[in-house]
């Protein structure tokens, strides 16, 4: 194990919420299963009190778990310095691969859940019958699940990566020429494949920016229609595959200057405010997702006569962020 | 309202002023890095291509240059590498090139070292377990 402050947040918060969620996992579970069941007065305070305990102390832990994804790679840069032949997380990520890749795919998936729970939330605390609660429990059941499984993996990561460990860096893997990033794209657009990538991110981009301004100019016909808003979360993340590509293969060897080099870890480390650009992206992304699941699981007695203004408001998050990310973009590659 | 349409308007500009200064700034700091993976380069270690139009590209080993090297050849004027030994700076094609068990760049795990003396070549092949190697720039 490396030790510095950051492995030892991370231990200590992995820790903390892997036993807070096994708690609140089980007694949610319990809860939702009792919510609906006729009881006496006494009994339903009771039960209202308990979930009132559970949500409070639940709502710390997602709050920690979201601050933990870019905790967790700021952990691994941290690392750098002690792991031989690292020259960027990419290193860093080699010495337990396959627990890194697999933590690298939840923790955007339980962002994503999280994020849309707090919205649910939220839009159930707006209310004064709470008719969304029995929904919220169950969902928080199944989320701590998740937040366990990547409280632990944190854990066994953390403590497995052992400092002077001698691994290759991205040079060897990101810039041969049979990467898949680039070996896809070049069987299905041929040798210009790079330039159709490009195109092809500013056509889907601008068309999904055009689509949310659409529907937040249109909401009264468009933020209804569940069909839509589930087309449109589906297009965003066909728009995050094509943004994916596009900036591994060309905008960001442009960014960096260094045009056969396609890592983009050393794109962070070596263009820090593409980090912002990034997370304007995926707080853009993953709002166009949160419009849908809030108006799927949010539509329940009195929370669906406030959900059209909820939505008003993501989907303008959605618009600025997938704007701002698109502005940074070009700036980028004008200037730099 | 129209105060706050105000406030939007001077944020966006601070924005775009912080990010074209901040694009510069990027722009001065790969000037001592590798043009390949951008990794920051240790002298004794650095292959330098000049270019046909008399710029000036440099690599963080022999590994990281002869991974650049198809791309480039057509544009190459002259290969220029750095004697281990001395530190001196010698023509490609008058060096003598040894691969060993010896890492010099962790990252690219690169084992080529780069000789201007043949006697310091031989040493260096007894005591590591070398071989030579053809010179990786020849067009």
């Amino acid at each position: 194990m490396i030790l510095n402050a950051l492995s030892i947040t991370m231990i200590f918060i992995g820790a903390l919420s892997a036993l807070l969620a096994i708690w609140g996992g089980i007694s949610s579970l319990i809860l939702y299963r009792k919510w609906e069941r006729p009881s006496r007065p006494e009994e339903k305070t009771s039960l209202e009190d308990r979930s009132y305990l559970i949500l409070l102390i639940m709502v710390i832990v997602l709050l920690i778990r979201l601050i933990n994804w870019p905790l967790f790679y700021v952990t691994l840069q941290s690392f750098i310095s002690d792991i031989e032949g690292a020259m960027c997380i990419f290193g860093v990520t080699q010495v337990r691969p396959g627990l890194t890749r697999f933590l690298e795919f939840l923790k955007p998936v339980n962002f994503f859940l999280i994020g849309g729970w707090f919205l649910l939330h939220l839009l159930d605390r707006a209310t004064q019958t709470s008719p969304l609660m029995k929904r919220k429990l169950l969902l928080l059941s199944f989320l701590s699940l998740l937040v366990l499984i990547d409280s632990l993996g944190d854990i066994f990561l953390i403590l497995g990566i052992a400092p002077e460990s001698l691994v290759s860096c991205c040079t060897t893997v990101t810039n041969i020429s049979n990467r898949p990033t680039r070996t896809t794209p070049l069987s299905i657009f041929g040798p210009e494949y790079a330039h159709s990538l490009q195109v092809l991110f500013f056509i889907t981009h601008i068309v999904l920016i055009g689509f949310v301004g659409l529907a937040l100019t249109l909401w009264k016909t468009f933020l209804r229609q569940r069909l839509i808003l589930g087309l449109l979360f589906l297009f965003s993340f066909l728009n995050a595959i094509f943004f994916l590509l596009s900036q591994i293969e060309v905008f960001a060897p442009a960014m960096m200057h260094l045009p056969f080099h396609h890592c983009l870890y050393c794109l962070w480390q070596y263009v820090p405010d593409s980090i912002v650009m990034y997370l304007f992206f995926i707080l853009g992304t993953f709002s166009v997702g949160w419009g849908f699941t809030t108006e799927l699981f949010g539509r329940q007695g009195e929370a669906a006569d406030l959900l059209p203004g909820y939505l008003r408001k993501i989907y303008s998050f959605a618009f600025f962020f997938l704007l701002a990310s698109l502005i940074m973009l070009i700036i980028h590659l004008l200037v730099g | 309202m129209a105060s706050n349409k105000r406030w939007i308007a001077l944020f966006v500009i601070f924005l775009i002023i912080y990010l074209v200064l901040g694009c510069q700034g990027e722009r001065k700091s790969v000037e001592n890095r590798c043009d390949y993976d951008g990794v920051k380069v240790e002298p004794l270690y650095t292959v330098y291509f000049t270019l046909q139009d008399g710029t000036e590209k440099k690599f963080c080993s022999v590994a990281c240059a002869s991974l650049s090297f198809p791309e480039l050849k057509s544009r190459i004027k002259e290969v220029i590498v750095v004697d281990e030994r001395s530190g001196a700076k010698i023509n490609a094609s008058q060096a003598l090139f040894v691969e060993s068990e010896v890492v010099t760049v962790p990252h690219v795990k690169n084992r080529i070292h780069v000789f201007a003396n043949k006697e310091d070549a031989l040493k260096h092949i007894q005591k590591f377990k070398g071989n030579w190697v053809e010179n990786p720039f020849l067009s």
